[in-house]
């Protein structure tokens, strides 16, 4: 399942992240990448706000489709 | 000795900076406020020994792989220039992610002092971190600190002195830990699990994010936004500020200065050429422009106060999904914000946008949200023009938001722009914003406003009475249009009659607006003394000789929408990072004020006097030839585009 898909206080691991290869290395310097616990917190105006480790992101619908979630 | 402050961005390296400098540097809650590195000597307080100390803030970085421009320059700081300690801040509300980029700085072979910060953040949340476990774990020093209360910061700075004398390199063993970086963030992980005791879930619902469910809300959250933003230009505006500054205006630089100087002269006989060139020129001019400072000052205060609180990232996702429509993200608003009160700091904000593409498209954007300085601009011309009429100040800033949405539009059709943007941004957690924050950053911004009116404005009055006062071969004149200002305004006048603008003086102000934007007012100021006696600022002063209200507002939108001041031009130049864009962007801000106020003048004249402003049939054969130049540009714009579609269909 994607991130963009998930519901409001989702809480599981990431199974993985897509797209390009430099948001990828940001957002694994943020702490998201797979095996990593992701909290969807709320969607606000069209961006989701995640939490990572222990701070808070908004990322836009785009983004958020890249965000693989593992099923639980 | 050199020390470095380096650590993830939002952390608290420039208030740690500010606090054992003693320097204001621009302090914000949202990531990305510090896009330059800056450099200052330790304060007496916190230097124990003789050595000169100097202290080096880079801009935040949450790896050494920069993702963004900012990051880059404390990279290249670190690795080139190699200081000889690196503080690296770290924040306390998010040790995980901080030691991250930690890691990476320690085996760098630079000797490191870790500074736990936001002491206070991790006691309120009762977390508990165990200094010396962390200490060990990473084979260096950790103080904690908390920067805005200067808590620890002579111990810190004791240890780094030390650390970097000795050369103390990290006991972070390279081989034996991270040869990946997913295995960099696993030990990481562990040495949080080792060091801390987290008493607060994190990823549980918290009082930062139900006011965000409020004022990011996809509904309720442009309401809010545009309330809050009127509620600081009314309270700066109309509020204490425009009170006081009418007082300076009227009583203080209207009378009582200039009639107790000229009192003075008088008395002690000073040549009466040398006593008009101080009194209505230097005087005068500075005194036009002196007086708005009250006004400046609160606006600064608020939107210090503003940024402060954290609420500035929730603007830019509030106004992403808009912005992406006119080919901007969503964090175009922190340096349209930032804008509001100078241009400079607001081109410089556009860094932080790491599409190359939206970077330069805000820099063309955000001077077109008047600044600090346009405000007297339009202060004066509301007030002489319309008295009675509070819509005048709410109408510049709804009409910048007009022009910026419709040259965003047209900007994304002129030019050819390879969009791949994401939007991903950092929520820091609300906070209560500090007054003292705000009040030291307004004294910091009314001191530069005052140095800027007595040098570069000051100087500019003065040529600028000299020019009026005398001819091109030095003689004094009586009649002020024989004089070299209106030899100069005159080759200006003649672009400016399509704008139904008549008259060598608009051409002059118009001018020296380019070197500061007050300076308007200021020439205004100084060939209007001469001619009349009625003071600058009252309703239906001696302005109206020049414009009927159509016009005057054609006029104050001409100079808040032409390209800013030399200096705003500067700081363009710089983000821009090329001199063909410069031109290009140069070049659209002057279309768009030109067109705006000859739009403004003509259709405006037409339409409340029913007659032809000066200049119709000009402008008319200008806007047949802009319309022609727009379609045509498009058009080639549009072909290219498809051309490089199928190339890259092809492929």
């Amino acid at each position: 399942m994607v991130l963009a898909k998930a519901k409001i206080g989702f809480k599981g691991s990431i199974l993985k992240v897509e797209g390009k290869d430099k948001i990828k290395k940001f957002l694994f310097s943020l702490g998201c990448f797979e095996g990593e616990e992701i909290t969807l917190i709320s969607i606000l105006a069209g961006n989701y706000v995640i939490n990572v480790k222990d701070s808070r992101y908004a990322l836009d619908e785009t983004m958020a489709k890249n965000i693989i979630l593992a099923e639980q | 000795m050199k020390i470095a402050l380096a650590g993830n961005p939002n952390s608290g390296k420039t208030t740690l900076f500010n606090a054992i400098t003693g320097k204001t540097e621009y302090v914000g809650n949202w990531a990305g406020v510090t896009v330059e590195k800056k450099e200052a000597d330790l304060k007496k307080k916190y230097n124990v020994g003789k050595e000169l100390l100097r202290v080096v803030d880079l801009p935040g970085a949450y790896s050494i792989a920069p993702f963004t421009g900012e990051e880059a320059i404390a990279r290249d700081f670190i690795l080139d220039e190699s200081p000889d300690v690196i503080i690296n801040i770290v924040d306390g509300a998010n040790l995980s992610r901080s030691l991250f980029f930690t890691t990476q700085l320690l085996e760098i072979g630079v000797p490191v002092v870790i500074a736990l910060n936001k002491g206070d953040i991790i006691d309120k949340r009762g977390d508990r971190v165990d200094i010396t476990s962390l200490s060990n774990q990473l084979g260096c020093p950790v103080i904690s600190t908390t920067a805005v209360s200067e808590k620890g910061l002579i111990e810190l700075i004791k240890t780094a002195v030390a650390t970097g004398k000795e050369r103390i390199n990290p006991a972070f063993d390279k081989t034996k830990n991270s040869t990946t970086d997913t295995e960099r963030q696993k030990i990481v992980d562990l040495i949080v699990k080792n060091s801390v005791i987290k008493s607060r879930d994190a990823s549980k619902v918290n009082l930062s994010d139900r006011i965000d469910r409020i004022v990011a809300h996809k509904i309720w959250g442009l309401p809010i936004f545009f309330m809050i933003m009127w509620a600081v230009y009314a309270l700066s505006i109309e509020g204490i500020g425009g009170r006081l500054s009418e007082y300076f205006n009227e009583t203080l630089f209207g009378e009582i200065i200039p009639n107790a100087v000229g009192t003075f002269f008088e008395r002690i006989n000073v040549n009466p050429v040398l006593q008009s060139l101080i009194v209505d020129g230097a005087l005068g001019g500075v005194g036009a422009v002196v007086g708005f400072l009250p006004l400046i000052m609160v606006l600064f205060f608020l939107l210090a106060l503003l940024e402060d609180s954290g609420y500035m990232s929730r603007v830019a996702v509030l106004m992403d999904r808009y912005f992406k429509k006119i080919g901007l993200s969503g964090k175009s608003i922190i340096p349209m914000i930032v804008g509001s009160g100078c241009s400079i700091p607001g081109v410089m904000a556009t860094r932080t946008i790491e599409d190359v593409n939206e970077r330069r498209m805000t820099t063309i954007l955000t001077p077109f949200v008047p600044c600090g300085a346009k405000l007297p601009i339009i202060a004066l011309f509301s007030v002489v023009f319309f008295p009675e009429a509070s819509w005048v100040g709410p109408s510049v800033y709804i009409l910048a938001i007009a022009v910026i949405i419709v040259s965003g539009k047209l900007l994304k059709r002129l030019f050819i722009w390879d969009s791949t943007s994401h939007f991903i941004l950092e929520l820091p957690e609300y906070k209560i914003p500090s007054l003292k924050h705000a009040f030291v950053q307004m004294i910091d911004k009314a001191k530069g406003f005052v140095y800027k009116a007595t040098t570069i404005i000051l100087v500019m009055n003065t040529l600028v009475w000299f020019m009026q006062a005398y001819s091109w071969n030095l003689q004094a004149v009586e009649d002020q249009s024989l004089s070299i200002l209106a030899s100069v305004g005159s080759g200006i006048a003649p672009f400016l009659i399509p704008l139904g603008f008549v008259g060598w003086q608009l051409g002059a102000a118009a001018i020296t607006g380019f070197v500061a934007k007050e300076n308007v007012v200021a020439t205004f100021a100084i060939l209007l003394v001469v001619a009349s006696e009625d003071a600058l600022h009252m309703p239906g002063g001696v302005l109206t000789q020049f414009f009927t209200p159509v016009t005057a507002y054609a006029y104050l939108a001409f100079n808040l929408f032409t390209p800013p001041c030399f200096a705003a031009i500067g700081a363009m130049n710089s983000e821009m990072g090329s001199g063909k864009w410069l031109l290009r962007g140069v070049g659209f801000q002057l279309g768009v004020g030109f067109t705006l106020a000859m739009l403004i003048s003509q259709i405006g004249t037409l339409v409340f006097y029913g007659e032809f402003a000066t200049g119709f049939v000009p402008a008319v054969v200008i806007a047949v030839l802009m319309t022609v130049f727009l379609v045509y540009s498009i058009r080639k714009a549009d072909v290219k585009r498809q051309i490089m579609e199928l190339a890259e269909e092809e492929m």
